[in-house]
């Protein structure tokens, strides 16, 4: 085999090497994308539940007034965010206020025993639980993009995948795991 | 090791060492057959490898309908048992796989498992022990360890090893009937290079070892099932927890037999007959001291 032979086959395999770590970078952006489109799912389930919250509570502590407040204007405040801090940070205080929420509905015992609020605590812990593995999941999703793109040799196709780090979903709060006594 | 990171890598690194240990077996047998019983044994080679490609991987496509019918499970939809269906969502969503078919087992015995060809065509069974007896976290960590069996693709895995066991198995079986039903007529006129006689001590030999083989890589699929459950949930507490009920527990499945043993969380065999180096998965105190050693140091479990 002569020389000109052997350039072309390591041309060759030096492009089909570069299209892998190409489509590898995209692949790993686009799961980013989809994990981040996740955890807005989980928060709109969430936004979702709470009118139903809100009225359960109401009817049995309807002089809980502040407490009630915090959560509507929290949902409010979750709906028109967009950006990933902006989503954070109205994902983080719509949950301190649930939990302030819940914790003023433990004072109130027909309030818990009412069929109705128990249905909506194992949703409402279920919905929780789902935010917060969908933080986790992007945060991988984030976390697998971020070494690829700054470990060598993936780094070097940086540039022409216009792919960049990502940020992470930063939440104030340690995220809780709600786990209620329920019988399967 | 409580990084459940370094622990998946260990024990994926020692499975691929354990598969390549089988391939080698092969590679032995298959020499000692030709070099003992010439083109006669050169011949049963492929005669065992088909019949064993054909039964592993003819079950391993039906994984899924198959191990329903042989553990008598039945699928169940998100109404029959919507916590539960919970449960799984949220690991789910930790984990990225898609959401796979769900089945219940009337045993009184605390189990579960884990079976499918694929992410795409995964089933996970528990037992109506088992939901009776966990709670929301323990289930939750069961249902992980279940779900990395999926994610680790450990039926694939478990195929192989059986594929490469059985041929061993059978080239082995084939040949040692040839020998006890007068092989050595052929001795003189097929040009081996190895004397039968010798050729029998690797021949009883070779089967045991490929079990012990399949074993050890059913020990280390279940090690890495634990952290692989660890990396979902962050939770190593609640598949402690669960594998300390179940340690507790002495009732045995009542469907049960080799072929889906090593499916299970906890083995379902007599645990007095099958010794430490033939067992399908590693001791369950080990399990538990080792989930222990993640939750004393949280950092790990991030």
């Amino acid at each position: 085999m002569d020389i000109s032979a052997i350039i072309l086959i390591a041309v060759a395999l030096f492009v089909v090497y570069a299209i892998l770590q190409y489509n590898k970078l995209i692949r790993l952006n686009i799961s980013v994308d989809e994990a981040f489109a996740q955890i807005e799912v989980q928060l709109k389930r969430r936004a979702d539940l709470i009118p139903n919250l809100v009225e359960t509570v109401k009817g049995y502590a309807s002089h809980e007034r502040e407490a009630l407040e915090k959560v509507v204007q929290a949902r409010a405040a979750s709906t028109t965010a967009s950006t990933l801090p902006a989503v954070a940070a109205a994902d983080g205080a719509l949950t301190n206020a649930l939990r302030g929420l819940l914790a003023v509905a433990e004072a109130y015992p027909d309030l818990k025993a009412s069929t109705n609020f128990l249905q909506l605590q194992e949703e409402l812990a279920t919905t929780e639980n789902k935010v917060s593995f969908s933080r986790q999941f992007y945060n991988d999703s984030v976390r697998n993009l971020n070494t690829a793109v700054k470990t060598i040799p993936t780094s070097f196709f940086v540039g022409l995948a216009k792919v960049g780090e990502r940020e992470f979903y930063e939440v104030e709060d340690p995220t809780i795991r709600n786990a209620p006594n329920v019988k399967f | 090791m409580t990084d459940f990171r370094a622990m998946q890598s260990a024990n994926k690194r020692k499975t691929f060492a354990l598969l390549f240990f089988m391939g080698v077996l092969v590679w032995f047998i298959a020499y000692v057959a030709i070099a003992a019983f010439g083109g006669t044994g050169a011949g049963v080679i492929p005669l065992a490898v088909l019949i064993t490609l054909v039964s592993v991987w003819g079950s391993y496509f039906a994984s899924d309908k198959l191990v329903l019918k042989m553990t008598r499970a039945q699928l169940i939809t998100e109404a029959d048992n919507p916590n539960l269906f919970n449960v799984i969502h949220e690991v789910v969503i930790a984990s990225g796989l898609p959401m796979p078919k769900v089945a219940i087992v009337n045993d009184p015995a605390p189990n579960a498992f884990a079976t499918g060809r694929d992410p795409n065509h995964a089933l996970i069974a528990f037992t109506t022990g088992l939901l009776d007896s966990m709670d929301r976290d323990e289930l939750q960590g069961v249902v992980a360890h279940e779900m990395s069996h999926v994610a680790n693709r450990d039926t694939l895995v478990s195929s192989v090893a059986a594929t490469t066991a059985g041929v061993i198995a059978l080239i082995s079986d084939i040949l040692m009937r040839m020998l006890w039903f007068g092989g050595s007529r052929n001795r003189d006129h097929n040009g081996q290079q190895m004397p039968i006689f010798l050729a029998i001590i690797p021949l009883i030999l070779a089967p045991i070892a490929a079990t012990l083989l399949k074993a050890a890589v059913s020990r280390r699929r279940e090690s890495l099932a634990d952290a692989t459950a660890v990396s979902f949930t962050r939770n190593p507490a609640g598949l402690r927890s669960a594998l300390e009920v179940l340690a507790r527990d002495t009732t045995v499945v009542q469907a049960r037999s080799n072929a889906v043993a090593h499916m299970y969380i906890e083995s379902p065999l007599d645990a007095s007959v099958a010794s430490k180096l033939f067992a399908t998965h590693p001791p369950i105190q080990e399990r538990i001291a080792v989930l222990r050693a993640m939750e004393a140091n949280p950092s790990s479990s991030n």
